[in-house]
This record gives C-alpha cells, sequence and structure tokens, in this order.
C-alpha cells in the first residue's frame, strides 16, 4: 500500500514531517486535584490526578518518597470495532507501567514521602499514537494538580513508511507493519526518558526517525507549555490578584 | 451547656471552608433555613445542562450530557448478530455504565464501583420499560439477522445526580444513532458498506438501504430529589448526596407518564404528598430537558 503519495502527501493528507491538530484543555474533572483533556487528531486522552494522598495500602508506603499508580484504560467505543475487557489486559497493563516510569521519573518524589498519586488515563477516541497522547495528557494533569516535577515530559511517536520518516503516525500508518518509535523527553533537560521501537531499522534511519519523533516532542511541548500559561492566567484574574 | 456555648463560639470564629468541612451537616442545613443551596440554586431548581450530540467520531451514535459539573458520555455501536430464538425478529440492546477511577477520588482502580453496577441495571429498566425503542425496528433478516446495539456510558465527572445524567446522554445518544448500511455477500453474512462504494451495495443484496435513524416513541427523562426533614432538595451534588442520604428518583416519560420510582431506603420516611411533590419537579424539569435534547436536534438537523 501507498503511504506517501508522489506528491508527497499521506493519508490523511499530511506532508510527512506534519504533526496532527493538538487540542489540550485544563480542569475537565471537577473533583481531581488535577485533570487534563488532550487530543492528537483524532486521538482523545482524558487524565485525572488524584494526590498526593494517603497510601491505600500501607504496605506499599515508602518511608522516603512518594508512590506513583498510574492506571490506562480505553472506552469500549475508541476503536473501530468494539472490544469488551480492555482493562488488565496486557496491552493495558503494558501501557500503564510505561506511563508510569516514565512520569515518575519526572515527579520529584522524595518531596512527598509516605503519600501517593494517582493518575487515570482513558481513552476515548483511539486512532494511533495513544501511548503519546496519554503521556502528553498526564503531564498536564500533574501540572494541574500542582505536583512538583523535574520538566514537562512530552511524547510523540514517528515512523518509517515508503523510505520516508514520518512524523505523529495514525492508526492506518501504525498498523501498517512499518517501524514505530515512541519517544518521551524532558524538554528543558534536553534528555530522552521514553523509548520504545519494535521493528528492524538500520541505525542511520533509526537516528533520522528518532530525531524526528524529538522534534514532535519539542513542538508537542511549546503548545503544552502555551496552554498552562494561558491556564494561569485565566485562573491569576479569577483570584483578583489580576490588573 | 458551658459546651454548647464554647462549641457555638467555635462556629462563630471559623472560616467558612473550614466550617463547610468539619460541620457538613449544620452548613447546609444552614443554607436550607434560608431556602438556598451552597452553589446559590433554590431547592426546587436543578443545574445548567448542556447537550452534545456526535461526540464520539468512532461510534454509531454518541453524545455528550453535562448537568452542573457532572459529565457522562454515552457511544452506541452496532454489530450484527443471530437473534435469539425466542424473539427471532427483535434486536437487542446492551447496556453498560462505566465509572473509570477518573471520574471520582471515591473509586479506586482494581474492582468496579458498586454504584456503577446499580446504575447500569437501572438505566436498561428505564429504557426497555419506557418502550423507547422499538426492538423489532433493530431486525435484519428474520431469524437470520439482527442488531445488536452496544450501549457505553462512561462517567468522566462525578459530582452527584449520575442516574440523570446517565439517562440524559443514553436518549441523546439514541437519538443522534446513524444505523449504518449493510448488505449480504456472497457467503450469505453480512457486511457493513461504507459510504464509499454505495454502487457496490446496490448490486448486492441491500438488506439496509439507507442511513437510518431510530425512531424513539416518548424517550424517558429523569429527575433525582434529596429528602432531608422537611425540604426535597432537586438534582443534588456529589457533597449534598454524601450528606443527605436519602434520594429519590423519578422517571417520566415524554408524555410525563410516570415511567418508574425509586427509592432506596434511607432515613427519611416519604410520605405520599412529598413523593407527589418529587414528581410534581420531575415534570418541570422533564420539559426543560425535553427542549435541551430538541435543540440540539434541531441544530444538528440544520448542519
Amino acid at each position: 500500500m501507498e503511504y506517501v503519495n508522489p506528491e508527497g502527501l499521506r493519508l490523511d493528507g499530511r506532508r510527512p514531517m506534519e504533526m496532527r491538530q493538538l487540542r489540550a484543555e485544563i480542569g475537565v474533572v471537577s473533583r481531581a486535584d488535577g485533570s487534563a483533556s488532550f487530543e492528537m487528531g483524532n486521538t482523545k486522552v482524558i487524565a485525572a490526578v488524584y494526590g498526593p494522598r494517603e497510601v491505600q495500602n500501607r504496605s506499599q508506603q515508602m518511608n522516603d518518597q512518594a508512590l506513583v499508580r498510574c492506571e490506562y484504560s480505553m472506552a469500549n467505543f475508541s476503536t473501530g470495532d468494539r472490544r469488551r475487557k480492555t482493562k488488565g489486559d496486557r496491552r493495558s497493563t503494558e501501557i500503564s507501567l510505561v506511563i508510569r516510569q516514565t512520569m515518575e521519573a519526572c515527579i520529584l518524589t522524595h518531596l512527598m514521602p509516605r503519600s501517593q498519586i494517582d493518575i487515570y488515563v482513558q481513552v476515548l477516541q483511539a486512532d494511533g499514537g495513544t501511548r503519546s497522547a496519554c503521556i502528553n495528557a498526564a503531564t498536564l494533569a500533574l501540572a494541574d494538580a500542582g505536583i512538583p516535577m523535574r520538566d514537562l515530559v512530552t511524547s510523540c511517536s514517528a515512523g518509517y513508511l515508503n523510505s520516508t520518516p514520518l512524523l505523529d503516525l495514525n492508526y492506518l500508518e501504525d498498523s501498517a507493519g512499518g517501524a514505530d518509535v515512541t519517544v518521551g523527553i524532558l524538554p528543558k533537560l534536553d534528555k530522552v526518558t521514553l523509548l520504545q521501537m519494535d521493528a528492524k531499522l538500520p541505525m542511520d534511519i533509526f537516528e533520522n526517525v528518532m530525531q524526528l519523533a524529538v522534534e514532535g516532542c519539542k513542538a508537542v511541548e511549546s503548545h503544552i507549555r502555551e496552554i498552562l500559561l494561558e491556564n494561569a492566567q485565566t485562573l491569576v484574574i479569577r483570584q483578583g490578584y489580576g490588573s | 451547656m458551658a459546651a454548647a456555648n464554647g462549641s457555638s463560639d467555635l462556629y462563630s470564629e471559623m472560616e467558612v471552608d473550614a466550617f463547610r468541612r468539619l460541620f457538613p451537616l449544620r452548613y447546609h442545613e444552614q443554607h436550607l433555613l434560608k431556602f438556598v443551596r451552597p452553589d446559590a440554586r433554590k431547592l426546587g431548581n436543578a443545574r445548567d445542562t448542556t447537550l452534545a450530540l456526535g461526540a464520539v467520531a468512532s461510534a454509531d451514535g454518541s453524545a455528550l450530557a453535562k448537568i452542573g459539573s457532572t459529565t457522562m458520555l454515552a457511544a452506541i455501536k452496532m454489530e450484527v448478530m443471530t437473534p435469539t430464538v425466542e424473539c427471532p425478529d427483535e434486536g437487542s440492546i446492551a447496556i453498560e455504565f462505566h465509572m473509570p477511577p477518573i471520574c471520582s477520588p471515591l473509586v479506586r482502580p482494581g474492582r468496579p464501583a458498586e454504584a456503577a453496577s446499580v446504575i447500569s441495571k437501572q438505566l436498561s429498566d428505564a429504557i426497555f420499560s419506557s418502550g423507547m425503542i422499538d426492538l423489532k425496528e433493530l431486525c435484519l433478516v428474520g431469524g437470520k439477522a439482527a442488531w445488536m446495539a452496544y450501549l457505553d456510558i462512561y462517567c468522566l465527572d462525578a459530582d452527584g445526580s449520575l442516574f440523570d445524567a446517565a439517562l440524559l446522554s443514553a436518549v441523546a445518544a439514541f437519538s443522534h444513532l446513524n444505523i449504518p448500511v449493510v448488505s449480504l455477500n456472497e457467503d450469505g453474512r453480512m457486511v457493513l458498506v461504507s459510504e464509499d462504494n454505495v454502487q457496490l451495495k446496490l448490486e448486492k443484496q441491500p438488506v439496509n438501504t439507507e442511513k437510518r435513524k431510530l425512531k424513539l416513541n416518548s424517550p424517558p427523562f429523569s429527575l433525582t430529589c434529596l429528602l432531608h426533614k422537611n425540604y426535597i432538595l432537586a438534582d443534588p451534588t456529589a457533597e449534598e448526596e454524601s450528606i443527605m442520604e436519602t434520594a429519590v428518583t423519578v422517571v417520566l416519560d415524554s408524555s410525563y407518564q410516570l415511567v418508574s420510582l425509586y427509592k432506596p431506603g434511607g432515613p427519611v420516611h416519604a410520605h405520599t404528598s412529598v413523593i407527589q411533590d418529587c414528581v410534581a419537579l420531575a415534570k418541570r424539569r422533564v420539559k426543560e430537558l425535553k427542549s435541551v435534547l430538541n435543540e440540539v436536534i434541531s441544530d444538528m438537523e440544520v448542519e
């Protein structure tokens, strides 16, 4: 199948280096300590953060750092075919773990000993790149909850099809069987915290693809920062410190 | 006596927020004396309600309902199934209500919240007993094929009156539902026909020739009221629900006929007159909800 046509356009009309439209909103769940929704094109996820709160299971309590937990689940109607049991299967468990470890790496857990932070992400609509969208939503939700972090982790994926590196794969491109590189970075520190790839790819091409994904992460970061700044400004005005 | 005086001093000195957390019942009763509620509503008024149709692109019908900050996302997916032997000319509807842990600090991951399965049951009871949907309409080929409608409702934000919001989103999702086009292929199996190859469909045996809407007969709407002493509080928030425990849910259909009445125990015993008051409040509310729903539907049609 042709994923990039001779004019250099992809199936959904994007250029190879083009991302899907990003949309984010903060404070979508009223009773959560922090929450955000994040959209990358047709992929739509919502994240909520509860905590730092008392540790639920005492045996898991740690005296020198906070316990971070994460649960990823997909709505039954989020994919093309309705699927049941989308919680607790292997794929969700794996993604939960990936998100938890990525977020844990950037939360300053040592500042909140003997407490627990819960991150819940719910996929409402899946069109490729849910992993990245979830990480971006979780970052926003953590920032909204006021949890101290080293940096804003952002994530983006890139792939390699028809000998062209492609940024931010959608579902069709994702399921094409080519390489899919998901990268999560700490943009200010310029460090990679998450890197997943499951395909064969020559070393020099891999470097190109990964560089593309990193560029994508940086684009996401500037968008996220804008949203956070906007949110902070409205909060300031609401509190009456503005003008 | 001295102790009572001491505590009243404590009340007067305390900040409002602290008072609200420490003595929630007293805090609310102070408001009730003046016939208002902490969010400035009158006792019989419901919160602002908004609806949006077609919120989920991957579903055949979907709706997002918000009552105050209680948020419900409902979506329907249609699948072809073989009808049961007992009712060979009827389709079927499966309703599931989910409360993912994002919705409330009280829901912990792992096992599902108790409230979720209760509301699932209530919802399917209300939808089936109201006769809103004629299951015969979901039939494709008698005895061979019929539609299975999977309705999944996700609570994204739980701030009280969950059942009301869930029912509203369910009704709205059904009114947005477009039944997809299917045809029989050579092996006698049903295949979905995508919009691009409508010509192709005509050569084959079309079973469901065009996208069609489901006919809804008199959809049900509901209102939950809290009873506390002599007060009736319509459309309670989660905070009110946690303090005052007696709830009455009234479900009426669009012609104001009673569909169901649900009072799951609680410390307050309701007199008949109180129940009648609740029904009267529900009637007023149903009128509101009907106009909200009709408005979004007509907006959709204009587009």
